[in-house]
């Protein structure tokens, strides 16, 4: 192999599949980072055995060939190549060669040929606007549960209602459900995308062109856009139906501005016990609620939000972290909790957008 | 049986890991099992796509040595993904409502086709499960020759006939008997599609060295749906001489198409010698015995029997091919599994209504247009009374079609053909008749005609 590109580009890709290397296996190989030139790109690829990612950019290639080298050696070097514009790369007898204007570097290599190759999907196929997928998970992948106990719910649980695509978490304390509208979208019936790749999934998203082809089958999805192939593997699983826990009717509606009740959670938790405790209390025929946390050790606060309230009078205890995770995705200046029972799920959304929904358990008083 | 798969999985993977390095090892192999062995396949289930891809590509083959040393009946491996053996669900800690384990969907079947990576065979199309009756004996019995005395068999056999006659049944379960019988002759089942796209990509990458080789490895080359090749004079080139260097080392080769060869438009005249030099078998459309017998073969499987009354009804009214069988049999398994009992006569025939040919309807006059065009006849001049010998003769071919084909009864036959009376009509069915027995040009044309009426 001998081939010419440009530093920004090797450093970028490199970068990216680096994180994708699988760091925790026992396996060196993967470690690795895959390099072939072939024909006039040169393509990176990675993979942890539940994430592959091949990247390709456009290099000059005067041999071809292929190589394999520590991805974390790689990915170093490159960060400190910024001085130079260009980099060769050239290999002879196991050793990796880089060459920029003013350093040489050797990388030792592995042997290519145990380098796995990335499982090719075949299934269902749609185009779809990058940004719909990043707005989507990003607006429900905190309530994801973190613990592969129930693989089906520490996944992003994704399906279509006729034009509107649809995305889901729940880690069974809260669940966010986004709806975002897209003309034309062929049925998706399930897809589940576990959440220990989404915040890889999401890095790549950010680097890739305004739209992204997706192929899925059960247990595999692709990704593919322009010198981009991502592949990462699915949960087959049902998610559950999650409509059955939304609750029909409501007994007491609020409507707060959000960044009033924001700053006020914030000071609650100062004041919030182990469990993370906080009390809302909504009287009748007032024009605000009362917010109150209390910890033993380090004192108590109780606090007022205005607030136009329906409905008759409830009291209902949260967990401020679950409640303070909402605001991230929470779009315009006011919410409405909607409350049933005490002991049921609450609602938040925002006032202005309904294609947003989070749902919150209360905690045992 | 559970923990026989267990023990021969325990031990593939003692003999497996003293081939790798421990890191190799544990990271492809680990949460691997087998979960199943059918009719000489075993599954093996993998934790995800990436581990199936790498052990399909890289391991196939220690993973089936391995295995056919310890169980040599084993003929295939397929890797199938299996979810984490998961601990049990943890109590849901605040209520019931987000409780998630309602919904466990459980495993759904495995897919039902398995086919062998090396030799593309599905293990499934064997003898034993080929219904052998007066239509398809022939054939039957040439493919048997071909497994047993392989070394004097005709070569090449080739096997032709409609579709949904189980051509591929037969020529695969050739396939998988060799391999049963002589386990180190070298096997290839493929279809002349596959050649030729093999064959296309050989000449677009230069490789058409590697192409010819490794056709030429093999011991039986079984090619189906060979019609295909019509028109394609590279790949007839290829297919030449891959077939003479087969040929001329005695190694056996089997065709399937749905044409006779000499029938395939396009075919160069080398390869339809060569085709022919052989054994030239057809199988036919099944007669109602048969039919019977591959439904009852075919219906063992079922969870409820089908009356016999129901049993006669399909065989006597589904006629042609055993591939529309098989989708009724599909059909009466669905339906008698909703309703938890054996399928009625009555329900069968709503079920079928669409699978059922009605009788085939046609005027006397379109049968008249047919047969004077085939003649280069003017129409008009078979109702004329002439007695001009060509049109005398196709007036009687109408008859004889409008009898025997559409069962027209013989006044009326003689009304319509310009006033004859029935007795000359009897004259003309009995004569065709006669003749057909004896001249050989009459019964191609009587073919012709026939199929001019489909």
């Amino acid at each position: 192999m001998n081939i010419v590109c440009t530093t920004e580009k090797l450093k970028n890709a490199v970068g990216l599949a680096e994180r994708m290397t699988g760091k925790a296996l026992t396996l060196p190989t993967l470690h690795a980072l895959l390099l072939t030139a072939t024909g006039n790109s040169l393509k990176i690829r990675a993979t942890n055995l539940t994430l592959g990612i091949e990247i390709e950019i456009p290099a000059k290639i005067e041999a071809e060939g292929l190589v394999l080298v520590k991805g974390e050696i790689l990915a170093n070097v490159c960060n400190h190549l910024s001085d130079a514009s260009e980099v060769r790369l050239s290999l002879s007898h196991d050793n990796l060669t880089i060459e920029s204007a003013h350093n040489t570097t050797v990388i030792k290599c592995l042997p290519p040929d145990e380098f796995p190759t990335l499982p090719v999907v075949d299934g269902e196929q749609i185009e779809i606007k990058t940004s719909v997928l990043q707005e989507g998970i990003r607006s429900v992948y905190f309530c994801a549960a973190v613990t592969d106990i129930k693989p089906e719910i520490a996944s992003i649980f994704m399906y279509t209602e006729e034009n509107t695509l649809v995305f889901v978490a729940t880690d069974s304390f809260r669940l966010a459900e986004k709806k975002i509208s897209v003309k034309g979208i062929p049925e998706i019936s399930k897809i589940l995308i576990p959440f220990k790749n989404i915040a890889d999934i999401l890095r790549v998203l950010d680097t890739a062109p305004e739209t992204i082809r997706i192929i899925y089958s059960r247990n595999q999805i692709a990704f593919i856009a322009n010198g981009l192939y991502l592949t990462s593997r699915l949960i087959d699983g049902g998610f559950p139906p999650y409509q059955l826990i939304i609750p029909k009717e409501t007994l007491t509606k609020v409507v707060l501005l959000k960044q009033e009740l924001l700053n006020t959670l914030r000071l609650s938790t100062i004041f919030a016990d182990k469990f993370f405790q906080v009390s809302f209390a909504i009287p009748e025929d007032k024009k605000h609620i009362t917010l109150s946390s209390k910890n033993s050790d380090v004192g108590s606060s109780i606090s007022e939000v205005s607030a136009a309230i329906e409905g008759s009078p409830i009291e209902v205890d949260f967990n401020l972290k679950y409640f303070l995770d909402v605001f991230q995705a929470l779009s315009g200046d006011s919410v409405v909790i909607s409350f049933t029972q005490p002991n049921k799920p609450i609602v938040v959304k925002s006032v202005s957008d309904t294609s947003f929904l989070y749902l919150l358990m209360p905690t045992n008083r | 049986m559970e923990s026989n798969l267990t023990q021969l999985w325990n031990t593939c993977l003692g003999v497996i890991e003293s081939q790798l390095t421990k890191a190799t090892f544990t990271t492809w192999f680990r949460n691997t099992g087998i979960i199943k062995e059918e009719e000489g396949v075993i599954y093996i289930g993998v934790p995800n796509e990436f581990v199936r891809e790498w052990l399909m590509t890289k391991f196939n083959k220690i993973i089936l040595k391995s295995i056919v040393d310890n169980a040599n009946h084993i003929r295939a491996v397929e890797y199938v993904i299996t979810s984490l053996p998961t601990p049990a669900a943890a109590p849901t800690t605040v209520d019931t409502l987000f409780s998630t384990t309602s919904d466990q969907s459980s495993g759904l079947p495995l897919q039902d086709v398995y086919i062998n990576r090396d030799d593309n065979l599905n293990p499934r199309y064997t003898f034993d499960r080929f219904v052998v009756g007066p239509f398809n004996e022939l054939a039957y019995a040439a493919a048997q020759s071909v497994v047993k005395r392989p070394q004097n068999a005709y070569n090449p056999l080739f096997i032709y006939g409609a579709s949904g006659l189980g051509k591929t049944h037969l020529i695969q379960a050739i396939g998988n008997e060799i391999k049963r019988m002589y386990p180190e002759k070298r096997v290839l089942y493929t279809s002349l599609e596959k050649f030729m796209n093999e064959y296309v990509s050989s000449v677009q990458n230069n490789r058409q060295q590697l192409f010819q080789d490794k056709y030429r490895k093999f011991d039986v080359l079984i090619m189906d749906d060979i019609q295909f090749i019509s028109g394609k004079q590279g790949t007839q080139d290829a297919l030449f001489h891959t077939f003479n260097n087969l040929y001329d080392q005695g190694k056996n080769i089997v065709f399937s198409s749905d044409k006779h060869p000499n029938h395939i438009v396009g075919l160069e005249d080398r390869l339809k010698t060569r085709f022919n030099a052989g054994m030239t078998i057809d199988v036919q459309e099944p007669d109602m015995e048969s039919r019977m017998a591959i439904i009852k073969e075919k219906s063992g499987q079922l969870a409820f029997p089908i009356e016999p009354d129901v049993l006669f009804y399909i065989a006597s009214s589904v006629t042609g091919s055993i591939r529309e069988l098989e989708g009724i049999l599909n059909l009466i398994n669905m339906h008698s599994g909703m309703r938890q009992k054996s399928i009625s006569l009555a329900d069968i025939k709503v079920l079928i209504k669409n699978n059922v040919k009605p009788k085939k309807v046609i005027s006397i006059d379109s049968v008249v247009k047919i047969v004077s065009e085939y003649y280069n006849l003017n129409e008009e001049v078979i109702y004329e009374k002439t007695r001009r010998k060509e049109i005398v003769r196709a007036r009687q071919i109408i008859m004889f079609v409008l009898r025997e084909d559409f069962n027209e009864s013989y006044p009326s036959i003689g009304a319509k053909l310009g006033g004859k009376d029935h007795t000359t009509v009897i004259h003309s069915y009995e004569k065709i008749k006669g003749e057909l027995g004896t001249d050989p040009h009459l019964m191609k044309e009587l073919e012709d005609i026939r199929i001019m009426f489909k």
